[in-house]
């Protein structure tokens, strides 16, 4: 009787520590899953940013074609002081799982109009964060959201805010140029994924390395 | 390397490696330059009037950035090194102490070509970009009804010929001020203001454009002329990228044509227009080579005869 009932405890302490071992196994097998997604994410990133910057550049190019030389060129951009219409601000989350900071990209967002984090953020590609979320753009008609009356306010403040940036080329502005300063605007906002995505890319990363190493001590 | 063996050659030849854009444009620009000076002292009246009128939009683009670059506190110097030599004269540094339209013509402009243009836009409203940008658009506006009266009176071919070139330059400014100013704080009263006296589009199409909210609008307006229904057939709804194309190649249709008639001084006009239309056509190639973007050249190239 004492001999089943200590069979019966040790093959429950076996099965105790197989079901830890796949655990720990399971959450290797995670975090690297996790690596390869971050790393995918970020070359992908990387290849859109590079398009979107040739995109914007020759869109600028066209601008200038279009316009004139003497319309768009660097001598005219204000030397006055103002304040930045788009700023970053790092943020740090208290995850257990990804100790990291948060970068967020507030755009057209100034104190005069009061528009803060909140309303102007959308995030399209969504990290283990509750952060703040980023708006893109693909298109320069902006296609207006059918549920609120809110959003279609700060729509129209961020273009105006738009068009007071590009005023230093004049007011009447070619299409072309519009265009350009979206793409340039999304290949910011690319930029900030991609930094986010490169830290957790490298969190992840250290994270497997200490496993292996673990493993292997 | 190709245009080594051309008549820039020479302007680029002594230029390091590697080119730049604006380099070419502004050694190639320096040819035009000499050669429209090389027209110009060979000329009697009224053709050498006829030439000066060819100049009067570069001063009026000097001008406009002079201003605008002063109102961003920009140096000077810098600012006159951007400046299109064509539209250059003598006091034009010092248009960089007015400080509103009224000063402007006072100091500066009352003594040059353009001071019979600023007769519609004279206010001492501190310049601001949208008053600039109005002025620039009046002034052009002024510029070319006048240089229309002008070809007008000298009658026969020139008269005919100009009066088609220009009625399409007023049409295609209109159009361009109508689209640009999409979306923008400008009044459709202000809009309607800024379109020539004349032209194909005058009066009717411009009280249609005046009120214009977008492309497809603009479209449907320029759709009920003959001459501009082949330009915007060329394009889908909702795109206004290659609008500039199809004008140029209208434009340059139209300036090629110029030199079919005999005895008018409109192949004056029409040769500068076409050298111009050449520079644009190096800018644009350079850009694409300079962004390893070849197979787009084609997007805004334009062919000439």
């Amino acid at each position: 009787m004492e001999e089943q009932d200590q069979m019966q405890s040790s093959i429950e302490v076996e099965e105790l520590e197989e079901q830890q071992q796949r655990e720990g196994k399971r959450l290797e097998e995670e975090n690297v899953v996790r690596f390869l997604d971050s790393l995918d994410s970020y070359v992908t990133l990387l290849d859109s940013l590079s398009s979107t910057l040739r995109q914007g550049w020759l869109e600028l190019a066209s601008a200038r074609q279009s316009m004139g030389a003497s319309r768009i060129n660097g001598a005219l951009l204000d030397l006055k002081f103002h304040s930045a219409a788009t700023s970053l601000q790092v943020t740090h989350h208290d995850d257990e799982i990804l100790n990291q900071p948060h970068f967020t990209l507030c755009k057209w967002a100034s104190s005069k109009n009061g528009y803060g984090d909140e309303k102007l953020r959308e995030n399209k590609l969504q990290t283990n964060s509750d952060g703040p979320q980023l708006r893109h753009r693909s298109q320069f008609a902006e296609k207006i959201p059918e549920t609120k009356g809110a959003p279609l306010i700060v729509d129209d403040q961020v273009q105006k805010e738009r068009t007071k940036s590009l005023s230093m080329f004049g007011t009447l502005v070619s299409p072309k140029l519009r265009a350009a300063q979206l793409s340039f605007e999304t290949a910011l906002e690319t930029l900030v994924e991609i930094a986010n995505v490169r830290l957790t890319m490298l969190s992840t990363s250290d994270q497997v390395r200490k496993e292996l190493e673990g493993t292997e001590g | 390397m190709h245009l080594s063996a051309t008549e820039y050659g020479p302007y680029l030849q002594n230029e390091p490696s590697p080119l730049h854009t604006t380099t070419i444009v502004e050694k190639c620009t320096l040819k035009l330059v000499e050669d429209y000076k090389h027209m110009l002292c060979q000329a009697t009246e009224p053709l050498s009037t006829f030439l000066e009128y060819i100049t009067y939009g570069h001063m009026i683009d000097n001008v406009v950035l002079i201003v605008t670059g002063t109102l961003h506190e920009r140096d000077v110097q810098e600012l006159l090194e951007k400046c299109h030599p064509l539209g250059m004269f003598d006091s034009i540094a010092t248009l960089a102490v007015a400080q509103n339209m009224r000063e402007l013509y006072r100091l500066v402009l009352v003594d040059t070509p353009l001071a019979p243009y600023f007769s519609e836009c004279i206010t001492s409203e501190d310049l601001d970009d949208m008053n600039i940008e109005i002025m620039r658009n009046t002034l052009y506006k002024a510029y070319l009804e006048d240089f229309y009266r002008f070809c007008q009176k000298l009658g026969g071919a020139t008269a005919e010929i100009m009066s088609d070139l220009l009625s399409f330059e007023a049409d295609r400014r209109a159009v361009n001020i109508s689209i640009n100013s999409i979306g923008t704080e400008l009044t459709r009263d202000d809009r309607k203001k800024l379109y020539s006296n004349f032209g194909l589009l005058h009066p009717y199409g411009h009280e249609e454009l005046a009120v214009c909210e977008d492309i497809d609008q603009v479209r449907g307006v320029m759709e009920k002329y003959p001459p501009y229904q082949s330009i915007f057939s060329k394009l889908s709804y909702g795109e206004s990228q290659m609008l500039d194309k199809a004008f140029y190649e209208e434009e340059v249709k139209r300036l090629c044509l110029a030199f079919e008639q005999q005895f008018h001084y409109g192949v004056f006009f029409a040769y500068m227009r076409l050298r111009e239309q050449e520079i644009r056509n190096l800018m644009w190639i350079s850009e694409c080579v300079a962004q390893n973007q070849k197979s787009r050249v084609h997007d805004s190239v334009v062919f000439i005869f």
